[in-house]
């Protein structure tokens, strides 16, 4: 299988993994065709993702996704990432081989979880915390 | 360790260079079709009777007893459909973790007619002769159980599978591919009347395999033409291959007994060293009988396929129990029968160790595998089912 340089510099060198404390958001994506999970924390400044962590069980090419998803969210309005494609996070490692987009589109579907969660926090009835 | 470590051997082999040396004439001035009746045919007939002498003295069989052809795939197609094919109709016997070479040809022969029985096999990959032998029907034809498998490298108890058949009169086919040249194979001791071989499994070339046929067993060709092998398979030579694959075998009868005691240490050092620095590892396959360089482990909540990448940039090539294609991931079909739960089976990594392999290659592999585990678990969310 042929990775992009990009891809492979995120497999081996994710940024921003691990969980999150008391994250504005949270959102997961499963892919059923190979038991891939990955699960994005954000934290919301202003309407803006101010931090962005990353856990993910999977292949090569959907940990590179999800760090490289991790970089591609960080500074974007949340409403921004509610439209989020696979095609942006494929961009974001240069590109999948065919049989790998599966990468792209779990991380692109748990980042955009991710956005709706802190907007159904945000409109949530007072008691929820919230970061505004 | 010299730059890379190769892990794996039961996916293919470098090329011996003594093989190679014995090679080279048949690509040059040996070039000759066998076929011909001119001085150039008859040099070409000469290598390929050499290298049958090579192989039928390894297996201790008459020369007329050996068919080659162009790999292990078509050794089990010719053995099972060749038998088919004699009696027309029938039951077969096979285990659900054969090579994909005897499953899907059975799969074909049950869309044509035949009938298949697909034993079960235990937590150890065994197949349970008892079950062979309840199994036969009075319309049974062929009986059809790999010696060794690639995946977990269990080795089947093939003799006291082949009592059974031989007492019932019933063929018996050994897809003997992981075995041969690695452990021995005593055809008349184990009952077997149809043995697959090949070459690249033991630093032969690619491309060119046997099977062994016991006289006197029924068969019909699969591939029609000229009269070669005795007009059991049709096709011209493939002299320089052939030739290579005999000089291999002829290697083999001198290294093979050695090799395996070195490979057996060298694989169990190995796995003592995962075992002892990793945590949520464990052994498939049998704990002993066992191909001597074969280690098959799976890594909980890992899925393997980031260690093989990961290994992989580290210089170190091992395979993947499961596969992905198009997004979809099939745990080892090979794991799943042998009942491992799936959330290990996701993470099975095999590492086939051979005659170039050192004791440095170890070291290195238990110097970078433990953290690269660790950092890929260290990703995951922490309970994944």
């Amino acid at each position: 299988m042929n990775y992009s340089e990009t891809l492979i510099d995120h497999f081996r060198n994710p940024r921003n993994a691990g969980m999150m404390r008391d994250p504005d958001g949270i959102g997961e994506e499963t892919f059923d065709g190979c038991g891939d999970l990955a699960r994005f924390y954000l934290k919301v400044v202003d309407g803006r993702v101010a931090d962005v962590r990353f856990q993910t069980y999977g292949c090569g090419p959907t940990i590179a996704a999800s760090s490289a998803g991790t970089e591609l969210a960080t500074g974007r309005s949340v409403s921004d990432l509610l439209t989020l494609s696979e095609r942006d996070v494929a961009a974001a490692v240069d590109g999948l081989p065919a049989e790998r987009l599966h990468a792209a589109q779990v991380v692109a579907g748990a980042i955009r979880a991710a956005a709706r969660d802190f907007l159904s926090r945000r409109s949530a009835p007072s008691g929820m915390k919230q970061h505004v | 360790m010299n730059g890379r470590v190769y892990l794996d051997h039961n996916a293919s082999t470098q090329v011996h260079p003594e093989v190679v040396a014995a090679m080279l004439p048949y690509f040059g001035e040996r070039f000759g079709n066998p076929s011909s009746v001119h001085s150039f045919g008859r040099e070409a007939r000469e290598g390929v009777e050499i290298a049958r002498e090579q192989i039928t003295n390894f297996l201790r069989v008459s020369k007329d007893e050996v068919v080659f052809t162009s790999g292990g795939t078509e050794s089990d197609n010719l053995a099972i459909k060749g038998v088919a094919g004699a009696r027309g109709a029938g039951h077969i016997i096979t285990s659900p973790i054969e090579h994909h070479a005897v499953l899907r040809t059975c799969q074909v022969l049950e869309t044509q007619g035949f009938a298949v029985t697909y034993l079960p096999v235990d937590g150890d990959g065994l197949v349970n002769p008892d079950d062979v032998r309840r199994a036969i029907r009075p319309d049974t034809i062929l009986i059809t159980i790999m010696h060794a498998n690639s995946e977990v490298g269990t080795i089947q108890p093939v003799d006291t599978i082949g009592a059974v058949a031989r007492e019932r009169g019933i063929p018996f086919h050994v897809d003997g591919v992981q075995t041969f040249g690695k452990v021995p194979i005593d055809l008349d001791g184990f009952g077997i009347d149809l043995l697959s071989f090949s070459s690249h499994k033991i630093y032969g070339p690619k491309g060119v395999a046997g099977l062994y046929i016991r006289k006197g067993t029924k068969m019909v060709s699969v591939q029609h033409g000229g009269e070669h092998e005795r007009r059991r398979r049709a096709g011209t030579e493939n002299v320089p291959g052939i030739v290579g694959f005999g000089k291999a075998a002829e290697l083999r009868a001198r290294e093979m007994e050695a090799e395996a005691t070195r490979l057996t240490a060298l694989r169990n050092r190995l796995w003592d060293g995962i075992s002892a620095r990793v945590a949520d590892v464990r052994l498939n396959g049998h704990p002993t009988r066992r191909l001597p360089g074969t280690l098959n482990l799976c890594f909980r909540h890992v899925e393997s396929e980031s260690i093989v990448l990961g290994l992989d940039l580290k210089g170190v090539a091992v395979s993947a129990g499961s596969a992905c294609t198009s997004g979809n991931v099939e745990p080892s079909y090979v794991l799943v029968a042998m009942g491992v739960p799936l959330d290990w089976a996701m993470g099975s990594v095999r590492a086939t160790l051979g005659r170039l392999n050192t004791d440095a290659d170890i070291d290195y592999v238990l110097e970078v595998l433990p953290p690269l585990v660790e950092r890929i678990r260290s990703l995951s969310p922490a309970a994944v089912s």
